[in-house]
């Protein structure tokens, strides 16, 4: 099998129109209110980051998009679509992937097994298909393994194809979760915490594959994570969150600076600045 | 010596022998003779205990990282201490036995011939001193286990696997040797008890010890020479699934051709062992691959038989008139059934996990139970009369299975031209350039395919009747043979299904629900295709059940029948067809199912405390099950997988994984 460039067997997205818009989300678990009115937009071949200090609710904004969690008040549309109250499932069936911030992969499969159960939505032959093993079950299945082949490919994955994943180190693990999550051809991805634990090398192959997956796809993406100078390097805008309030909102040059920002950070204390920001 | 470990370890030996003698174990086995006249296997039953407490006595705990100290003449003085305080608990309980007579009325098999048999016709205090010393030696041998050069350990298990095997075995070797007229070499080494008599047993035990010395090594240097080719390659893969393939039909053929080795008993065993092997093969389904724990599994068996019956019964109870309709007429119509079963009883517990999914699901296999066994629905299912007459042919007294082999033929046929049609298909789309050429089509094989499917099924259809078979329910051979057809069924059908995009949701299921819901699987529906496609194969199970017995009844499917399945499921390997199978013939076929005798008759109502021993022991053990699926394994021992993961500097490739 030739490379390929993960262009050629995902496809792409066109233009950098609005993809998802969230409007004044409220969510709450009993008393406490883990976002109180959030509004963004995320654009087609947009990276979208969202940061703030433990506990600012940007996992529970993840979770409501993705439909764990039912917000209280608001409207998920995205690509013309209202999300809240939708199934997960469904919602992943519409082209939003995730990763998770503890990985949560399916450990006791190997790694080509959690990149097909990825192209699951793509797979739609039914049991009688499967029992006889011909037409529409094989071609697909093979369709859809030169799909996971070139993510493989992409990721670096190659010597972990068969391994099974409670085995692989942390780092690859990270990998194989942005794979799985690339393999469900998203219109949108939706990272939590991907270079969370990992080493400034890890770090750094993080940061180059979601720059890939932005140019090669050009799909839109929303990164959380606490590495500020992985979160500035690649983000075209970034929203703050501080006790799931919105504190601003602007490229990462208008964040680093923002009085609100750098006190949800540090306190009271002005005259320092965030951690990874241009000091 | 530690002698808190071995006064722990004697006394526990002790209570284990005197339970094994108090509950009637000993007794039960007394004249099931493993070497006539010296040894009987209730001696057997009681023998290891000794050995294995005065092993367990010196053993040594070994931390990681820290030697192990040699082993030492004093082992075996703590083995035998060891052994002789486990054989007098065992002296002590036959003295108070002959002291006391009224402690059988709490403890029915503490008879006065239990004593005389175990003070060996003296008085009890020469007993209590006999299996004192008996123990002693015995515990002796055990800890002096690891002082005995490797070679007499090896001979003294071959001689001890050799000489049970062969006892326990004797209706297998018995009847083997019969169907092939070799009468006079059965009773050359058994006598008339069935035991081995000592001549042959040294026989056999020398030619044993020998073939193990000289076959040493041979088996894999065999093995190394079949092409099975090591690592990952579509080349390689290719050639294992055709030597499985090959494998699998000899396989086939070996079964379809072994009842007539074997006496009817043997083949009512086999033929149960084919039926426990079908049930565990669906419940694998539901259990093994989605991880859902159904513990009122028997209600698909239930209806399965109970719908099979009611079709086909001349008196059955549903209809003024019955159909009568023949059984391969009224399958479609079980399957059908089944599957609304499964759907009746999946979509209400869809929402259930681990522990509620088992308690509720064992409450509605009660529930279908009590519903065949209720006045309410007498009118249909004939309450607790239940259906008799089931699968009859008209006009006899018996009843099974019509085989018309024209229609088989037809049948054969036409899946045949779908394949072969399908494959002509995927060939122009491949020309075309529509299709990746990964899998290519051989094209005299497609053609093959299509003119043999062709041939069968006009053939099949121009004369249904070309040949037509009657199998009665009450031959075991003929039962066995159907049953195996209806095993290779199941077992083809869930081998495809796992390795599938059902297959894979289903797994995905069982690991994590909620990231299983973030890959776009359907839960609902994927779990409901579980419980149909269990519930679909445990009736075909029911429907054989139904004409092999020929008469219905609600207490044939007790809860008991559930947990036996799952048992089976459980021992052999949850989620391993192959495990499933395994499990089946141990447990079925050894000790026999819930009702159904085993090659070990003794066991009988014994039975259950075995399978509860047996389970106990596996899940300390060996808890992936006896064959399990290498990746169910891999989960159970993830820890030890880890540290192996950790300590090599390159991280798990692909031939660590294989």
């Amino acid at each position: 099998m030739r490379a390929r460039l993960l262009g050629e067997v995902l496809p792409r997205a066109e233009g950098n129109e609005a993809i998802l818009t969230v409007e004044d989300l409220h969510l709450s678990f009993q008393a406490v209110k883990a976002i109180q009115g959030l509004d963004f937009t995320l654009r087609k071949g947009e990276i979208f980051a969202v940061i703030g200090p433990n506990g600012a609710g940007k996992t529970s904004v993840f979770n409501c998009i993705s439909g764990f969690y039912k917000p209280d008040t608001g409207s998920i549309r995205f690509d013309g679509q209202e999300l809240v109250g939708m199934k997960p499932h469904r919602i992943a069936n519409l082209g939003v992937a995730r990763t998770f911030q503890n990985i949560e992969l399916f450990p006791q499969m190997t790694v080509l097994d959690n990149l097909m159960l990825g192209r699951h939505r793509h797979l739609r032959y039914g049991s009688p298909a499967a029992m006889l093993r011909v037409g529409k079950a094989i071609r697909e299945e093979v369709r859809n393994r030169e799909v996971v082949e070139a993510i493989v490919e992409f990721l670096e994955l190659e010597p972990y194809r068969k391994a099974f994943v409670a085995m692989l180190p942390y780092g690859i693990q990270k990998k194989v979760e942005l794979g799985r999550a690339l393999a469900t051809e998203p219109k949108i991805l939706l990272l939590d915490e991907p270079a969370a634990g990992m080493n400034l090398e890890e770090t750094e192959d993080m940061a180059r594959f979601i720059t890939d997956i932005r140019r090669e796809l050009g799909i839109g993406i929303i990164l959380v994570d606490h590495d500020m100078r992985m979160v500035m390097d690649l983000a075209d805008r970034v929203l703050a969150l501080d006790f799931g309030k919105p504190i601003a909102t602007g490229t990462p040059e208008q964040i680093q600076n923002h009085p609100d920002v750098i006190r949800a950070y540090l306190g009271q204390d002005q005259s320092a600045s965030i951690p990874g920001g241009t000091e | 010596m530690d002698w808190g470990k071995i006064v722990r370890q004697g006394l526990i030996g002790g209570v284990a022998l005197s339970f094994i003698v108090a509950v009637g174990l000993f007794e039960a086995f007394a004249n099931r003779m493993v070497i006539d006249p010296i040894l009987t296997s209730g001696w057997v039953l009681v023998l290891w205990v000794p050995v294995v407490f005065g092993y367990r006595a010196t053993r040594q705990v070994v931390p990681d990282g820290a030697t192990v100290r040699a082993a030492r003449p004093a082992d075996i003085a703590a083995g035998a201490v060891t052994g002789a305080i486990a054989g007098a608990v065992l002296g002590l309980l036959v003295v108070i036995t002959s002291a006391k007579p009224d402690v059988r009325d709490t403890l029915l098999a503490l008879s006065p011939s239990l004593v005389q048999r175990l003070s060996f016709g003296h008085s009890v205090g020469y007993g209590f001193g006999v299996l004192t010393l008996g123990g002693a030696i015995l515990g002796a041998i055990g800890g002096g286990i690891d002082l005995v050069p490797q070679v007499v350990r090896r001979v003294v298990s071959t001689v001890v696997v050799t000489i049970l095997g062969f006892a326990f075995g004797e209706l297998v070797v018995g009847d083997i040797l019969r169907s092939l007229g070799l009468r006079s070499v059965d009773q050359f080494f058994y006598a008339q008890s069935r035991g081995l008599k000592p001549l042959g047993a040294v026989i056999l035990a020398v030619v044993f010890v020998a073939l193990r010395f000289l076959l040493k090594g041979k088996f894999k240097a065999i093995r190394e020479r079949i092409p099975l080719g090591t690592g990952e390659t579509e080349e390689n893969r290719a050639t294992r699934r055709n030597w499985f393939l090959v494998l699998g039909i000899i396989a086939l053929a070996a079964g379809a051709w072994a009842p007539n080795l074997f006496g009817l008993y043997l083949n009512e065993v086999l033929s149960n062992v084919g039926l426990f092997i079908l049930l565990g093969l669906g419940l694998n389904i539901v259990v093994g691959f989605a991880g859902l724990l159904d513990l009122g599994y028997v209600a698909f068996f239930a209806v399965g038989a109970y719908t099979m019956a009611i079709f086909t019964s001349p008196a059955s109870p549903a209809f003024d008139a019955p159909p009568q309709w023949a059984f391969f007429q009224a399958l479609p119509l079980v399957l059908i059934a089944a599957a609304l079963a499964g759907l009746f009883i999946g979509t209400p517990v869809i929402r259930m996990r681990g522990d509620y999914l088992a308690i509720v699901t064992l409450g509605f296999g009660e529930i279908i139970r009590i519903a065949f066994l209720s006045d309410w629905l007498k009118p249909l299912f004939g309450g607790a009369q239940g259906v008799l007459q089931a699968g009859f042919f008209p006009g006899e007294q018996r009843g099974g299975i019509i085989v018309q082999w024209g229609l088989v033929l037809a049948t054969i046929g036409i899946i045949t031209l779908i394949v072969g049609l399908l494959r002509l298909n995927a060939t122009r789309l491949i020309t075309a350039g529509k299709m990746s050429d990964i899998r290519a089509y051989s094209q005299p094989v497609t053609i093959g395919l299509l003119v043999a499917g062709a041939a069968l099924t006009i053939f099949g259809l121009v004369s249904p009747g070309f040949a037509v078979w009657k199998i009665y329910g009450i031959e075991p051979p003929s039962m066995f043979r159907i049953t195996l057809v209806f095993v290779a069924l199941a077992a083809f059908v869930s081998w495809r299904l796992r390795d599938s995009r059902v297959g894979r949701a289903w797994m995905a299921i069982r690991e994590d629900e909620q990231i299983a819901q973030q890959m776009g699987i359907n839960i609902v529906t994927t779990k409901l295709l579980a419980f149909v496609m269990g519930a679909m194969l445990a009736s075909l199970g029911g429907a054989l059940f139904a004409v092999k017995l020929g008469s219905i009844y609600p207490h044939s499917f007790e809860i008991m029948q559930s947990i036996i399945i799952l048992v089976v499921v459980i021992v052999g390997g949850m989620g391993s067809i192959k495990g499933v199978m395994i499990g089946a013939l141990v447990l079925i076929g050894v000790l026999g199912g819930p009702t159904q005798p085993g090659l070990l008759r003794e066991f009988g109502e014994y039975k259950l405390l075995v399978y509860g021993v047996l389970l106990i022991w596996m899940m300390l053990k060996r808890p992936e099950g006896l064959w399990p699926e290498a990746r169910r394994a891999k989960e159970l021992h993830q820890e030890e997988m880890l540290q192996d993961a950790w300590l090599n500097v390159e991280p798990a490739s692909e031939g660590v994984s294989g």
